[in-house]
Parts: structure tokens; sequence; C-alpha cells
């Protein structure tokens, strides 16, 4: 009996968590598209055509298009050889090498947009004026952001493959040349993996809006285009077009990005299947003409960043006899005073933080609670436990600015005063946005947890209590982990969001304090600098979140988080 | 199975719970119609004013005002007047602003019609009657105005390489082809003001056969540079101006919709030089007025104290140097140190719209033009 009702009351706990999730995170993007479709009707096609109607929206869905593909054709494109560096020889401070090449994905999108801003102005590289530049370099900072994912995808494969395979892999015909063995043995065994790198690629790619607004002026992104036209969406009467436009652009994202997702989940388990066991045995050669190619990556990676720490201390000094640079810290005074126009980045550091800790309080056990529950599902209901697998997915699907867009015309409409009274307001997106990756990210540890030990524990008597604490907490410590400071992180970071809602409120927080210092208009020579100021603040956050994931991150999991 | 169920029929009951809320919410906000006679609100000490970047509020100017009346502000910047529009619709009838500063009057009476605003009760006078022309009432009170102009770049546009423009049309030439710049009159009011005027050039002109739709088309396949704001139109991309010496610089346009005073602007800072100039074609300038109005439902006290303080002697007659505007108060004018006042144009004939013409095609005008730019 007592069995009995402590399996309903996880259930009960389950049940409960997708009742959170629902309310929380579907129920506001749900208002926001009813409220959408209420001023426009319903009308699918005509959501879609209306892109091409209208001024603001036209080519737009063209351009998404064609730089997420060819973001994600370079990104390969440079990914692949430093990941076959990486794998096949030996590398000295080889961590760290691995360590500064998958930095770049944990870093918020503004902070890259201000670096790659920097780097190809006037004190860089100084292409900025030429508008023909534009477009490659956006193309390399989709690059610079995704280049971890291919080596993160690739290098386990290339790096834990038994030598013997590759030995009689020479002794076949095919094997002879050096194409024959990529052709034959490589490509296959890698293949998986470079499309699911280049899966996640395009989608982020696709929904790119930080770099996408300050490097390529004049083009947008279906997603910055959104967010440019949103605050005047859901207005009855006012602008209707735009609430055409933002259904349209956000359907088609929708579709390619969960086909994008679908097409990733099929990969993954493919992957899965075919990497080779890890042989511990490898003996790998050093190749120093390998530096060749690690060294300039290295420096790739680190450059933007440096570029910005550097350029935060750099004050322009213009008349109309030339300009000069002076070094000196008036940027960062500028960013952390406070006066009646501008918060003080103590502010926007103290919001970033609480945001980000809120985002932590709910996500994290809601998701803990979700993936728990879909696991528990697993075995005794295979397919629903798929069906809620694939409804904490579905967020994944919504683009950030998206979510901003609920937020604000879904649960800020009901009752203005209140929600812009309410501190814990923009936490709402931030958790919208990190809850299902908590899923993801602990769902597959629960997983694998044998439950030969919670059944052992049960038939020493050990209490439900303890058996949580001793011997799951402890299991899933570093997912836990892993789950906490990616949370962290994607919070401190979180952009498109916080874009749409935290404009219109009292509260701003780093990325959007960076941005509003940036857009600050007529010469004043200290915003670009407080800028960049803000952003290497919130740089090291992210460098210090990033180093602690390493730690706990088990080596060549071949995983994204 | 029974999970299943569970679980469907609280997802269908919260969609057919949203179903009726966009609704509900619309008509608990509409009720809320208050008119002047009922208004109602209460002075908490604070002061939230939402606007853009209008220069004029300077630090050392609301701190005055705070010191002065004791009152706490806090202040919304958005990206331009669209947004500050936006935000008004976005919380009609639970508005968390009380005071709008920089709508102007290409959008004033959008917010006049959805009942955004309160009539204000500061003692205003002096002002100059010019300014009160568009409108003249107590739901706004002006506190800058100018005139919208295109200026142009003398050392590109010297005859030599360009050619300064006799016409408008002259602007759809090769020679033009994406070195115009100019601000949407989606989301800027530059940009609104300036469309405005090509109303009205386009009506009075001689040619009976095109109309101002067919210029933005032409200019559209001719590579206008369309920004979202002015800032981006004449910082980034104009040759004429200040934007040179700004971080983000690109310098494509030699020609961009500014003030008919920017020039002088230029002169004023750069001591007595500036190489950008003014084009002054009859009825392709517009006269802008920006305005401060209380916001329903906020702190009419607050508010009102600060359209008063706003139109002092003291704060109005700084506009030029410190917002780069005309002040709005009798017997002012810009500056003439500096060469302010010698390279600023007043336009020999502005464009010709009425307030109540603008009041009423404005949205069709914006309709228009999206259709016209789509054409090309």
């Amino acid at each position: 009996m007592r069995w009995l009702l402590l399996e309903m009351k996880s259930k009960n706990i389950g049940l409960f968590a997708f009742f959170i999730y629902t309310v929380l995170v579907l129920v506001p993007l749900w208002l926001a598209v009813d409220r959408l479709i209420w001023i426009v009707g319903y009308d699918v096609i005509d959501w879609i055509q209306s892109l091409e109607r209208n001024y603001v929206s036209m080519g737009t869905f063209q351009f998404t298009l064609l730089q997420a593909s060819i973001s994600t054709i370079v990104t390969l494109a440079i990914g692949i050889p430093i990941a076959w560096q990486l794998g096949r020889y030996k590398w000295p401070h080889d961590y760290l090498i691995r360590s500064i090449l998958t930095m770049p994905f944990v870093m918020p999108s503004i902070v890259a947009a201000m670096g790659f801003l920097h780097l190809i102005g006037e004190n860089g590289l100084n292409i900025r004026s030429n508008q023909g530049t534009w477009f490659a370099t956006l193309i390399v900072a989709h690059a610079w952001f995704n280049l971890s994912l291919v080596i993160r995808f690739c290098e386990p494969v290339l790096s834990t493959l038994d030598p013997q395979m590759e030995e009689q892999m020479l002794l076949l015909p095919a094997g002879k040349t050096r194409l024959g063995r990529f052709r034959y043995l490589w490509l296959p065994l890698l293949m998986p993996s470079i499309a699911a790198a280049a899966c996640m690629t395009f989608v982020f790619s696709f929904t790119s809006f930080a770099l996408v607004r300050w490097i390529t002026l004049g083009e947008n992104t279906l997603e910055s285009m959104m967010a440019s036209i949103g605050s005047s969406a859901g207005i009855n009467g006012y602008m209707i077009s735009r609430n055409e436009i933002i259904l349209g652009s956000s359907l088609i994202q929708f579709t390619i990005l969960l086909l994008s997702l679908w097409v990733m989940s099929t990969l993954q388990h493919k992957r899965q299947s075919r990497l080779p066991k890890a042989s511990e045995s490898i003996v790998k050669k050093k190749n120093n003409s390998g530096w060749l190619i690690v060294f300039p990556a290295l420096v790739f990676a680190i450059l933007p960043l440096i570029t910005l720490v550097i350029s935060s201390f750099r004050i322009r000094e213009s008349s109309a006899s030339g300009t000069t640079y002076s070094w000196s810290t008036a940027g960062w005074e500028y960013a952390f005073t406070s006066t009646n126009s501008l918060p003080s980045a103590w502010d926007a550091l103290f919001n970033s933080v609480g945001y980000a800790l809120v985002a932590l309080v709910i996500a994290l056990p809601l998701g803990w609670m979700l993936a728990q529950y879909i696991c528990d599902l697993e075995k005794l209901k295979p397919r629903l436990a798929r069906i809620l697998d694939v409804f904490t997915m579905l967020p994944f699907a919504v683009s950030s600015v998206m979510i901003g867009l609920g937020v604000m015309l879904g649960m800020i409409r009901i009752d203005a005063e209140f929600f812009y009274s309410l501190w814990l307001t923009p936490a709402l997106a931030h958790v919208m946005i990190t809850t299902p990756f908590v899923v993801r990210i602990i769902l597959p540890a629960l997983r694998s947890i044998d439950p030969l030990y919670d059944e052992c524990a049960r038939t020493l008597g050990i209490s439900k209590f303890k058996r949580f604490f001793k011997i799951k907490v402890p299991m899933l410590r570093g997912s836990i982990l892993i789950a906490t400071i990616f949370t962290l992180a994607m919070s401190m970071g979180e952009f498109g969001a916080s874009w749409v809602v935290t404009r219109n409120s009292d509260w701003t927080t780093l990325p959007i304090m960076i941005d509003s210092l940036r857009s600050i208009p007529y010469n004043n020579s200290l915003t670009a600098p407080a800028a960049n100021a803000v952003a290497s603040v919130l740089m090291l956050i992210a460098l210090i979140l990033f180093i602690s994931t390493e730690k706990f991150r088990p080596r060549r999991d071949g995983g994204m988080f | 199975m029974k999970n299943r169920i569970v679980l469907l029929s609280i997802f269908m009951s919260a969609m057919m719970v949203a179903g009726c809320i966009s609704e509900a919410i619309e008509d608990s906000v509409n009720d809320d119609n208050s008119s002047p006679e009922e208004y109602v609100w209460e002075d908490d000490g604070e002061l939230v004013i939402v606007t853009y970047d209008v220069y004029g509020l300077t630090d050392e100017m609301l701190s005055e005002f705070e010191n002065q009346t004791g009152y706490d502000i806090n202040l919304m910047k958005l990206d331009d007047a669209g947004s500050v529009l936006s935000h008004l619709m976005q919380h009609k009838g639970v508005q968390i602003a009380d005071l709008a500063i920089g709508l102007d009057n290409t959008y004033l009476q959008t917010a006049i019609d959805n009942q955004l605003l309160w009539e204000h009760f500061a003692n205003i006078s002096n002002i100059k009657s010019e300014v009160l022309e568009p409108y003249n009432g107590r739901l706004a009170a002006p506190f800058d105005h100018g005139y919208m102009c295109l200026n142009y770049d003398t050392e590109m546009v010297d005859g030599e390489n360009l050619t300064v423009p006799t016409s408008l049309w002259d602007l759809t030439n090769e020679e033009w082809n994406g070195k115009v710049a100019i601000p949407s009159p989606e989301t800027s009011s530059p940009g609104r003001a300036f469309m405005t005027a090509t109303v009205d050039y386009f009506a009075n002109d001689e040619d009976n056969q095109t109309d101002w739709t067919d210029w933005w088309t032409a200019m559209s396949a001719n590579d206008a540079i369309i920004t979202t704001g002015w800032s981006e139109a004449y910082e980034t991309h104009y040759t004429g101006g200040y934007g040179e010496y700004t971080e983000g610089y690109v310098g494509d346009a030699h020609m961009v919709v500014s003030y008919c005073h920017s020039p002088g602007v230029e002169s004023w800072y750069n001591g007595n030089w500036t190489k950008s100039a003014a084009l002054d074609l009859p009825r392709a300038a517009f006269h802008q007025v920006e305005y401060a109005s209380a916001i329903e439902g906020g702190n009419l006290d607050a508010a009102s104290a600060f359209i008063e303080y706003l139109l002092t002697e003291e704060v109005n007659t700084k506009m030029p140097t410190e917002n780069f505007m005309y002040s709005v108060l009798n017997d002012t004018d810009l500056p003439e140190d500096g060469g302010y006042r010698y390279h600023s144009t007043v336009p020999t004939m502005a464009a010709n719209v009425s307030a109540n013409d603008i009041a009423l095609n404005m949205e069709s005008w914006l309709e228009d033009w999206n259709d016209a730019m789509v054409a090309a």
C-alpha cells in the first residue's frame, strides 16, 4: 500500500511540473499568438505573403536563408580541419587548446557583436566603411560562434577510433590513397556528426539577432526584423500589417527550426550507434605542420575578445584636423556611473545576476521534475513519454524574440501595471528559455542511472528521502552542475527576449545595456568604450562560467552542452 | 491513458481560456476611457518620462527640476518617436509613464485620437504663433521646433562629382544611386515629416502624370538608403556631418534627410565651419513641432510641472544649443556665434499640409509609401 502511495506522489509531482511548465512557458506564447490572430484573422497564406508585401520585411526570409546556409558551409570548412588536427594528433596543453577553441560558443552574442565591430572598425582592420565586407564579416562571426560545435561533435569520433581500423583500411585497395581512406573510412564515420553540427550551426545562424543588428546594417534576419517591429504589434487597429508579418515570420521560423530539430535528433541517434568504442591505447603522433591550422584558429578564437577589452580603454578624440585615440579608463567610469538617462552598469549587473538566479531557482527544479517524469514514464508508457519529450522541446523551435513577444503581448497585456511593477517579469522569459535546456541535460543522465541502485537501496530499507539525497543526487552531480551553469550563462547572455521585454521597463540587463550604450547617438566619444567595458564584464562572467563547466564535463562526451 | 487525458485536457483548457482572454483584456481596457472631467490620478512624487534620444533632457536640466520640485524623475528611453507612440498604444488604459516627450505633429493626432493623452494644466505663455499652428490645445505642449530639409555634403555635391539637385526627381538619377539616406517614415519622425513634405511637393509640381508615390518607387529603385531612425541616416551614412568622427561610420550617402538648421549645428560645433548645406527646394521642407504630453492615467501634477519647467525662459532658450532645435518662445532665434544662424536655412516655402490633413491621411499615406517602396 505504501508503495502505491509513493508512486502516486511522484506521478503527482510529474503532473504538477507539467502544469507549471504549461502555464509558465506555453501559455504566454499561446496568448501572444492568439492576440495577433485576433487582430489580423486566421489566414496562414496571407501571413506568409505579407512578408513580401511590406517594405520592412521584403527579402528578409531570403537573406536569412542565404546567410544561414553560407554560414553553415563556412563553419564546416573551417571547423573540420581543426577538429581533424585536434583529434588525430598529439598536442601540448591539449586541454587548454580545446577549451580556447570551444569557448566562443558560450559567449553572449552581443559580446561577439561588439568584438567584431571593433575588429573591423577604424582602429582594427578598418574595413567597416566598405559595405561589401559586411556580409562576409557576418559569416565569419557566425563561424567564430559555431566552430566549437563542429569541434565538439567531430573531434571525439576522430580521436577515439581504434587504430586497428585504419590499419586494416590501409591494406584494402580503396584505402591506398589518402582520399580513398577519407572517402571510405572517415567520411561515413564523421557524416552524422558533421550533419548534426551543420544542423545546429544553421539553427543558430538562422535566428541570429545581435550580430545581424550590429554588423549588417539595413539587412535583417527574420529574428531581428521581428524584434524591430515587435513593439508596435498586438495593438488592435494600429499598424495591422505588423501583426501579419510577425505571424508569418514566426511560422516560417517555427517550421524550419522544428525540421532542424527533428533532423538533429535522428542524427544524434545514428551518431551514438556509429561511434566506435574508445581505445585507451591510442598512441598519437605529434604534427608540427598542424600548427599552421591550430595556431591561426587559436588567434581567431581569442582575437575578438581581446579587441573588445582593449577598445574599452581607447577613447576617440576627433576634430576637423583628424582622429586620435588615447588610453583612458573614462569609458569604464562612464559605464559604471548612474545618470538620469542611463542606469549604471552596477544596476544592470545586479539585475542580470538576479534574473539568472531566479531563472535557476525555477528552471532547474522544474526541468528536473519534467525529466524525471519523462524518464519514469519511459518504462511504463513509452509513447506518452515520447510525446512529453517533444512537448518540452517545443520552445527550442520558438526563437527568443518570439519568447519576448510572448511575455510582452501574452503576459504583460493581462495587467501591465502589475507586471511592470514586478521586478521579476523579465525573468519569466529567461525561465521559458532555460527550462527546456535543463530537461535536455538532465534527462540523459537520469536514463543512464541503473535502476538496480534504487532497488537495492529499497530492499535495504533506505527511506525515499535518503535514497534521493544519498544515491540519486551524487550520481547526477555532474549533470546538475552543468545544467546550473548553463542556465546561469544562458540567462546572463540572453539578448533577444530581453530586448523586447526590458526596454519598455526600468530594469536593464548587461546585454541590453551594451546595446543601448552603443545606440546612443550624437558624438559622445565615451559611449562605445563604455559599451565595450560592459561587454568585457559580461565576457568575464561567461568565461568564469565556462571554465567551471569544463571542470564537470565528462571528457569527450561529444555532446553539445 | 488517464494521464494522457488529463494532460490533454489541461492543454485544451489553457487554449480555450486563451481564446477569450485577448478579447476580455481589450474590453476591460476600452471601458476605461475617462473623459477630461473624470481625471483621477495620484501624485506619488515620481515622474516617469517616456521619450527617445531628445538631447535637451540633459542630466543637469533634469536634476535642476528634481531639486526645484522634489519630484523623482525616471527616464524611459526608446528608439524613436514611433516607439514612443507604440509604447503608449501598447499600454492604453494601463499606462506606466506620466509624460511623453518627443511626439511630433505627424504623430500627435494618432495619440489624441486614441485617447492616450490628458490635458495638462501647466501655465504657459509667450509661445510663437507659428508653433501653435499645427496644434493649439492642452493635450500637448510644443517645446521645440524646426524645419526638415535635405542636407548635402558640399565637398561631394560640388557640381563636378555630383550636381546640386533642382528638383526631387534629380535624386532618382543614376548619379545619386545609393547615395541618399532617408529615415523610414514608418519608424522615425523626421522620416514621416519628410514623407509628408513629398506629398505636398508632388501635388504641386508641374507634372500631372506622376504623384508622390512614383517618386518613392523611383527612389527605392535607385537604392535610397532607408534607415530606421534619423541618427543612423545622419551619423552612419551621411558624409557631410559629424558622423565621420564617430564609431561605426560608413559614409556612403552625400544627401540625407535632416533639419534645415543641421549645417548650423555642425558649424557651431566646428568653430564656424561646415561642409554640409541644406537644400532649399520649395515645398520639400516640413515644419516639425515636437511636443510634451501628459499621458492618460499618469501623474498629472508632475507632468504639468515638467511641461511648465520645459517652457520656462531659462530652459527653453537653451534649445538651440542643448537640443539643436529652435526654441518655441517668442523673440528667440538661433544664436549667431559659431555661424549657427548663418549656416542654418529658413526654407523659402515649406510644405503646406494642414494638421487636419495629416490626421486624416497619415495612415493611408504610410500604406501608400509602403506599397510604393515595394513596387520598385
